[in-house]
């Protein structure tokens, strides 16, 4: 173990660092890095090298060559240089690289050297030129800091949601700044540079002069500055040969965290040793060393009673997966804070990237992850990616597909089939769109593909009206109308929804839509409808029920036919009714057209329109004697008792004169009562006495209980006496 | 008088979690317009609104002006652009409840008012309105489904079940009966393997479902009610929980809008009673409180004061309530008697046992040749038709013509629409037919048949009642008197002359746990291919889960069914929940089929 620190060296007074390779690289440069642009990705990500790049007036053959390697020098991509002078390159947080050229736009390109997209910093940056460029990390995602050729600087804090900011001036500035970096503090992006012996902060609003504290004097220019990763961290080249080292605050930084710690180190140190031997093993690049760190503290455990046994667990999967990403064909060097911090949904994001989808499994299945977090998840993505392999059949890939993806759970394969198609392969995506168990989520696509037919019946499957609807839609605009009424007879579902939309919305098409079916009786029922809704001139009320009874008759429905004429018939006699008698006639029913004759005193016309319409005796009588009750002609109401024998008996007058509080009327017919019914209309006009008479005499049990429940107190006594003495009789017998 | 329930009965889940769930979503939705707002209802979402937050929630959350709105869609765009006409801006948001439709986008497309509301939706869909009753308010539901074949709603109520299942565990054992159903029951179940795991492991707080279409029955939801609240609600229907006294109940100049539910102490005793012995509940009742209060007679200072702070204020709420159910008591008296409730009942109960026929169809005759009314005329030629598997052509005929003569010409359609559900039929003239029908029957289960379903969906739906009823005893033999006091079976919701059929069934199923030996009583309900149970394997439910039960009505549920159940729970242990989508009765279900002139 004593040469374990030969190689650290001392920085300051409480830290120290070491270097080692990580790699001995792949590639084979053939020109000084020192004549190239690179960048390489923060996180062990790839390194991009733009050879050649300022060479202004160059044949074509010596054209700028972009290269992209792996940490480990794996070359990646190799593209030539086809678009405009660029002056710096770099990685943003998405492992995309941002070339910024001269004339401020800048081009993205993914891992593999695809082109993503462009965009501009703008007509000042284009006026003056890319001066110098910086491309830097913020909370939000990555920023391009540009200097202009008239020394100003714009910047965008994140190139995802592009914001454009140009920065103040700085006072006095005639020539580039010696340095110059970006600072990101409290969600801000600032600007810091450095101007012969003074440091200037550029924030959106204003610049302001700082000092770093300490410096030693004599300064009269910057040759470098670098800011942490964090940001938290600052040091500064002087011409004096000094590196001044701070926190980017500028305020100097608290050293008691470190002295408490040494204090407390007395006491119960093991534990603590141990938990030290698995986090330095953590911080360890080789895994002789991870190993021998890893059996000191499984030793040093040994001697403790209750040292949780997680922490050593799981540094040790961390472990091996951190080892496998930084084998040399992955190429990854992560450091264990830079894995904690990533997250391994991003480390598994970034496998992806680079098409590493074996070990991306590998790693979910020797995590455990959830299913749908983890392999499921990179299966789909290798999906994506095979659907775009143009020289593979469309058979071919959809089985292969198939076969990897079974049902796993979480995977969509409509999203694969939307990425086949997206890459012009529609016959692969319908092939795809097959394997989705659910069928709602085949539609949208279906619909973009303009398979609105298939997607009609897929979304009929799904049980989802609305879907239905919408495809509906499409199919509406995208078909002519005998095509779309074709589709929708074959299916009753969506036929059903598109009439009831129909009916609020488009009462026309509703019309054909019956007419296209030869359905006779609901086209009978849409002119009945449209009779009393949708017109409302007399003739055209008429017209529309002649069109209705035609269809009935059409649909062998003989009787609403003919009722509907009967309502011609009516309508007709309404208005003229109207005409001549004035009132209100149109709308009534038959009944009540009878009604109001008699109320009006138009006897003989009600005589006349009950032939007419052949209204049955039985309702006439009830009509009559309903009317005339309400009008109180008791008169007329008599002689037309007497005028033939009821059909509907004497029962109803005696209850409608009780109705009008007429007993004397009444009474009248009580006595025209048959025998069957004699007790209850006594009993309604109150003749007790008499009900009981009649009850005794017909010997009816039913009857008697009846009578007896309508005596009442003292009056009625003899009555009751009289009753039961007839009941006690006759059970006697 | 109210029957206790075993011991053993398990306890209700607390369904006021749902509540709480859509008034902290409705309070999320309100907050996203920030600052005063005016909002605009919709009829119909009025009372179960208030059911869930009350003015004074709806005011903590800025909400300045409330407004009733009878138009629905025209509304917005009227609103908005007599705004743009107006100069002014102000932001809108629509929230549509309990979910958006494509077409709504569409028609604020079509009114060009798209662009300036942002639109959202309030998942509200399942309103307690009692501890163990959940309504989905969709009255349309009704009318949507078993007239127009409109499915959108199937969705909402697969929504519901899932949100159900997500709160109070799976459920291991259903059971259905219909064609929605099955559907429902089909897209439940996709839904909860789409989001599999969150329900998976839980145990079961409610052990069985049951999934029923109200076609299925339409008998019972036809007849008269007798028991109390259905009675109730017959006289001065109950909306969404709650009932609207007017004086000649309250005996005031006031009308007073009195909640119905367990809570209310007089009425969660009487609920579920025959009619006839409320009254005398009632008045033993009143005799009680009338003794409390004279308990003051006697009392030395210290204990008067001890009465007044403890127990005056409860029996004087006691005192409300009951003169509250005795004024409605004597006013569904009066009504009753006036129209001769008494033949009424005799009618009904003469088509339900099947005999008289000729006496009943001329009851009905005279029914509508005297204008009683034209929702009762149409419920009695409903219940003669599907008792007598429809009405011979002739009564038929007759009959409509009387209708329609007495009630107006436009009812023709009201005949086509209860033709097509199946509400008002013809019979098959001779045996000839019956054939082509099975075929047809047959044909109805096939999808692709979808054109001759429509056709001749009437003919197929045969409600072969008298069969059924003897199959599954519906109609209990009477020896001597039925006590209608000490009911022996459900029979006694319809005093004891008929048991639900719904109530029935499920019933049997629950007994038989599955369809086993119901085959032919399936067959006679048109059902062969849509009775459906499934059991999970795994046992994870207690027994006592197992004697709770969701009962789900799709086309609305009836107070009696739920009185019925209410009563087999007792006898059996069982508690039944009920979800409807509606709660219905005979004019409801009437009203729905009718086609009235705008």
């Amino acid at each position: 173990m004593d040469c374990y620190t030969a190689n650290w060296n001392p920085l300051g007074d409480s830290a120290f660092y070491r270097k080692y390779e990580l790699y001995s690289m792949d590639w084979d440069l053939k020109e000084e890095l020192r004549d190239c642009l690179v960048a390489a990705a923060p996180y062990g990500g790839p390194i991009a090298l733009l050879r050649n790049p300022w060479r202004k007036e160059k044949p074509a053959s010596a054209r700028p060559v972009l290269e992209i390697y792996s940490a480990s020098g794996v070359p990646l991509a190799s593209l030539l240089w086809k678009s405009g002078p660029v002056v710096s390159l770099g990685w943003s947080a998405e492992e995309e690289l941002l070339c910024v050229q001269e004339d401020g736009v800048v081009l993205v390109y993914g891992l593999h050297g695809d082109f993503r997209r462009h965009f501009s910093m703008g007509n000042e940056v284009l006026q003056n030129r890319v001066l110098d460029a910086r491309i830097f990390h913020t909370e939000f995602g990555s920023g391009v800091a540009i200097l202009t050729g008239a020394h100003r600087f714009t910047l965008s804090a994140n190139v995802g949601d592009l914001k454009l900011r140009r920065m103040p001036e700085v006072p006095g500035l005639q020539s580039a700044p010696s340095c110059w970096t970006t600072v990101c503090q409290d969600r801000v992006a600032h600007i810091l540079l450095a101007v012969g012996p003074d440091l200037y902060l550029l924030d959106h609003a204003a610049c302001s002069a700082v000092t770093p504290p300490g410096l030693a004097p004599g300064v009269s220019s910057f040759l470098q500055m670098a800011v942490s990763f964090t940001y938290r961290h600052l040091a500064l080249f002087t011409d004096t040969g000094y590196i001044w080292m701070g926190t980017a605050s500028l305020k100097k930084e608290s050293q008691k965290a470190d002295e408490y710690l040494r204090e407390i180190q007395e006491l119960g140190q093991l534990p603590q040793a141990v938990q030290q031997c698995i986090e330095a093993a953590g911080h360890e690049h080789w895994p002789d060393m991870q190993k021998s760190l890893l059996r000191a503290a499984s030793f040093g455990k040994c001697f403790l009673d209750r040292f949780p046994p997680d922490s050593f667990v799981r540094m040790c999967q961390d472990l091996r997966v951190l080892n496998a990403v930084r084998d040399y064909h992955i190429g990854i060097p992560l450091t264990y804070s830079q894995y904690k911090q990533l997250t391994i949904q991003v480390l598994l994001d970034r496998l992806v990237l680079r098409r590493l989808y074996p070990l991306a499994i590998q790693i979910c299945e020797y995590l455990r992850l959830p299913e749908v977090q983890g392999v499921s998840r990179i299966l789909a993505h290798w999906a994506c990616y095979k659907v775009q392999q143009k020289d593979v059949s469309d058979e071919d890939v959809a089985r292969a597909i198939n076969q990897k993806l079974g049902d796993t759970p979480g995977v969509s394969y409509s999203d694969i089939a939307a990425r086949a198609y997206g890459c012009g392969r529609t016959e692969l995506a319908i092939k795809l769109l097959e394997y989705e168990p659910r069928s709602g989520e085949q539609v949208p696509l279906l619909l973009k593909m303009k398979r609105s037919k298939l997607a009609l019946s897929k979304a009929i499957e799904s049980g989802d009206t609305d879907l239905v609807f919408t495809v509906l839609l499409h199919l509406k605009n995208e078909l002519n109308r005998g095509d779309f009424f074709m589709t929708l007879r074959n299916q009753p579902m969506a036929l059903s929804l598109y009439r009831q939309f129909c009916k609020h919305q488009e009462l026309e098409t509703l019309k054909d839509l019956y007419n296209q079916d030869d359905n006779h009786q609901e086209l009978g029922s849409f002119h009945i409808r449209a009779s009393y809704a949708a017109e409302e001139r007399i003739e055209g009320r008429v017209a529309a029920l002649q069109t209705a009874a035609d269809a009935f008759y059409k649909a062998k429905n003989e009787f609403a036919a003919k009722a509907t004429e009967d309502q011609m018939r009516l309508l007709r006699l309404q208005r003229r009714l109207e005409d001549e008698l004035g009132g209100r006639f149109l709308d009534l029913s038959l009944h009540d057209t009878v009604t109001t004759l008699i109320l009006s005193g138009q006897n003989k016309r009600a005589e006349q329109l009950a032939r007419d319409f052949r209204i049955p005796d039985k309702r006439l009588w009830w009509l009559k004697l309903t009317a005339l009750a309400d009008l109180e002609d008791w008169e007329e109401l008599e002689k037309f008792s007497k005028s033939k024998k009821s059909p509907i008996g004497y029962l109803p007058f005696v209850e409608i004169c009780m109705k009008q509080h007429n007993k004397y009327e009444a009474k009248k017919y009580a006595s025209r009562v048959g025998p069957e019914q004699k007790v209850k209309a006594l009993l309604l006009v109150g003749d007790v006495a008499q009900a009981a008479d009649v009850a005794i005499e017909h010997r009816n049990e039913a009857e008697m209980s009846l009578v007896l429940s309508h005596c009442t107190g003292a009056t009625d006594g003899a009555t009751a006496d009289k009753i039961q003495r007839a009941r006690a009789q006759a059970q006697k017998k | 008088m109210a029957f206790p329930h075993r011991p053993d009965a398990p306890e209700l889940p607390d369904f006021s979690m749902l509540k709480r769930l859509a008034r902290d979503q409705l309070i999320y939705l309100l907050e996203q317009l920030p600052g005063k707002k005016d909002l605009f209802i919709e009829a119909d979402l009025m009372s179960p609104l208030d059911r869930i937050a009350n003015v004074s929630i709806l005011k903590q959350h800025e909400v300045d002006k409330l407004y009733k709105v009878e138009n629905k869609p025209a509304l917005s765009s009227s609103l908005v652009n007599a705004d743009k006409m107006a100069g002014r801006t102000r932001k809108y948001k629509v929230i549509f409840s309990p979910q958006k439709f494509y077409a709504c986008e569409m028609v604020l497309e079509e009114e060009g008012v798209y662009g300036d509301v942002s639109c959202d939706e309030w998942a509200f869909s399942l309103l307690p309105l009692d501890v163990d009753l959940l309504s989905m308010e969709l009255p349309e539901f009704f009318r949507d489904y078993f007239l127009e074949g409109d499915q959108r709603w199937i969705n909402t109520l697969a929504q519901a079940l899932h949100l159900l299942s997500t709160l109070y565990g799976p459920f291991p054992n259903c059971y259905g009966i219909g064609r929605c159903a099955k559907m429902s029951y089909e897209l439940w179940k996709r839904l909860e393997e789409e989001e599999d795991g969150e329900t998976k492991g839980r145990r079961p707080e409610i052990g069985q479902i049951f999934l029923l279409d109200r076609d299925v029955d339409f008998v019972t939801a036809l007849c008269s009610q007798v028991v109390y609240e259905g009675l109730v609600d017959d006289t001065f229907r109950i909306k969404c929980g709650s009932v609207d006294f007017g004086p000649e109940v309250t005996s005031s100049d006031k009308s007073l809008k009195v909640l119905l539910n367990a809570e209310d102490k007089v009425f969660n005793e009487i609920r579920n009673e025959h009619f006839s012995n409320v009254f005398s509940f009632l008045s033993q009742k009143a005799r009680n409180l009338q003794a409390q209060y004279d308990r003051r007679r006697g009392m030395d200072i210290k204990q008067m004061k001890n009465f007044v702070s403890q127990e005056l204020k409860g029996l004087k709420q006691e005192h409300r309530l009951l003169s509250l159910h005795i004024g409605a008591c004597e006013s569904i008296m009066k009504k009753k008697t006036k129209q001769d409730f008494q033949e009424l009942i005799k009618t009904e109960h003469a088509l339900l046992e099947g005999f008289n026929i000729r006496e009943s169809t001329s009851y009905i005759e005279e029914h509508i040749d005297r204008q009683v009314s034209p929702i009762e005329s149409l419920r009695l030629m409903c219940l003669l038709s599907i008792t007598e598997n429809g009405l011979i052509p002739k009564d038929y005929r007759s009959l409509k013509t009387q209708y329609l003569q007495s009630y107006g010409p436009e009812h023709l359609l009201t005949f086509s629409n209860l033709r097509r559900a199946g509400l008002l039929t013809e019979q098959a003239p001779g045996d000839t037919l019956t054939a082509v029908e099975s075929k047809v029957s047959k044909l109805v289960t096939d999808k692709a048949a979808g054109k001759i379903t429509d056709a001749f969906s009437s003919l197929a739906k045969r409600s072969n009642f008298r069969a059924i009823s003897k199959k599954l005893n519906l109609i209990p033999r009477v020896d001597g008197e039925y006590d209608l006091k000490v009911p022996r079976d459900m029979a006694y919701v319809f005093s004891g002359a008929y048991v639900p059929l719904s109530c029935r069934i499920i019933e049997q199923v629950l007994e038989r746990r599955g369809w086993q030996g119901l085959d032919e009583v399936v067959r006679l309900l048109n059902c062969s291919e849509l009775a459906f149970t499934d059991m999970t394997k795994d046992d994870k439910a207690s027994s006592e889960s197992l004697r709770l039960i969701l009962v789900v009505f799709l086309g609305g549920c009836t107070f009696s069914e739920i009185s019925a159940l209410r009563f087999l729970g007792r006898e059996k242990g069982y508690r039944f929940i009920f979800l409807t989508t509606a709660v219905t009765n005979s004019a409801r279900l009437m009203e729905a089929m009718s086609e009235v002139k705008a």
